[in-house]
């Protein structure tokens, strides 16, 4: 019960995380080079992101989440239960980022799940 | 646009060879600790600083850093919902290394659930890798994931 808690929690914020994420990257702008000073502008504009910067408190809270209950179980069952965050990641992607999920990646997605809900089992 | 899907997938696949990578680290240092002392809300204070002082849990946090950079870099340019999935093929890695590296038992049915993901992330990343849209930016992939 501890465990499954702790899950849900991390979870969420990894969720949460992930969808301040892409908003602050895209406003940040597209990181399409390897060149070390238009790198380190993309990383100034990403520090001064506010969705940037409150993604990264909700993903030190899933990693600290994380961290505790691995201290107890398996790696190979904490683990795939956490990426249930697909799911609702992708539910998020469709209806707060816009993005166009087409029938490959929905069957893609959910046969990932299944294979998580599969790899999770005690 | 067959090569910049190529390009993410490729960013993408170091990002979850470094989050496999710092996992297995992050699991050996915390059981370590936990062999030690116990892990109670009480003595979080030495527990942190044991894992402060921890090679493998600092090794593992950088090679989450890692993760989380090229993560965010992959996302500047690639739907969340391309990432996402496509990067459950991690839980392959982490159960392949689960088995391999910390001895923990991987059943029959573990397995197969590794061959449903990998079917489903190969399918993932047979579609569109963008079809969001950036004001005055550059056009959405044509092909559109349709």
């Amino acid at each position: 019960m501890k465990t499954a808690i702790l899950i849900a929690i991390i979870v969420l914020a990894d969720s949460a995380g992930d969808v301040l994420l892409t908003k602050g990257m895209r406003q940040v702008g597209e990181v399409s080079t390897f060149a070390p000073r238009a790198l380190l502008a993309i990383a100034r504009r990403a520090v001064r992101n506010h969705h940037f910067l409150a993604s990264i408190v909700f993903m030190v809270m899933h990693f600290v989440g994380f961290l505790a209950v691995l201290s107890w179980a398996d790696l190979s069952v904490v683990f795939p239960a956490t990426t249930l965050v697909y799911v609702l990641g992708t539910l998020t992607a469709k209806f707060i980022l816009q993005e166009t999920i087409s029938m490959h990646r929905w069957a893609g997605t959910m046969l990932v799940c299944l294979g998580v809900g599969l790899v999770s089992l005690p | 646009m067959w090569t910049e899907r190529i390009r993410i997938i490729a960013l993408l696949a170091v990002a979850i060879i470094s989050q496999a990578v710092g996992n297995v680290l992050l699991s050996q240092g915390m059981k370590l600790i936990a062999e030690e002392s116990q892990l109670t809300w009480n003595n979080w204070v030495s527990i942190f600083l044991q894992a402060v002082q921890s090679p493998s849990i600092l090794f593992g946090v950088g090679f989450y850093v890692i993760f989380f950079v090229l993560f965010a870099a992959a996302l500047s340019r690639a739907d969340l919902s391309f990432v996402l999935p496509a990067i459950s093929s991690e839980v392959v890695l982490n159960v392949a290394f689960a088995d391999y590296f910390l001895n923990e038992t991987v059943s029959a049915i573990r397995w197969t659930g590794v061959l449903l993901i990998s079917i489903g992330v190969g399918l993932v990343v047979q579609s569109s890798p963008r079809t969001f849209g950036i004001a005055g930016g550059q056009d959405t992939m044509a092909e559109g994931g349709r």
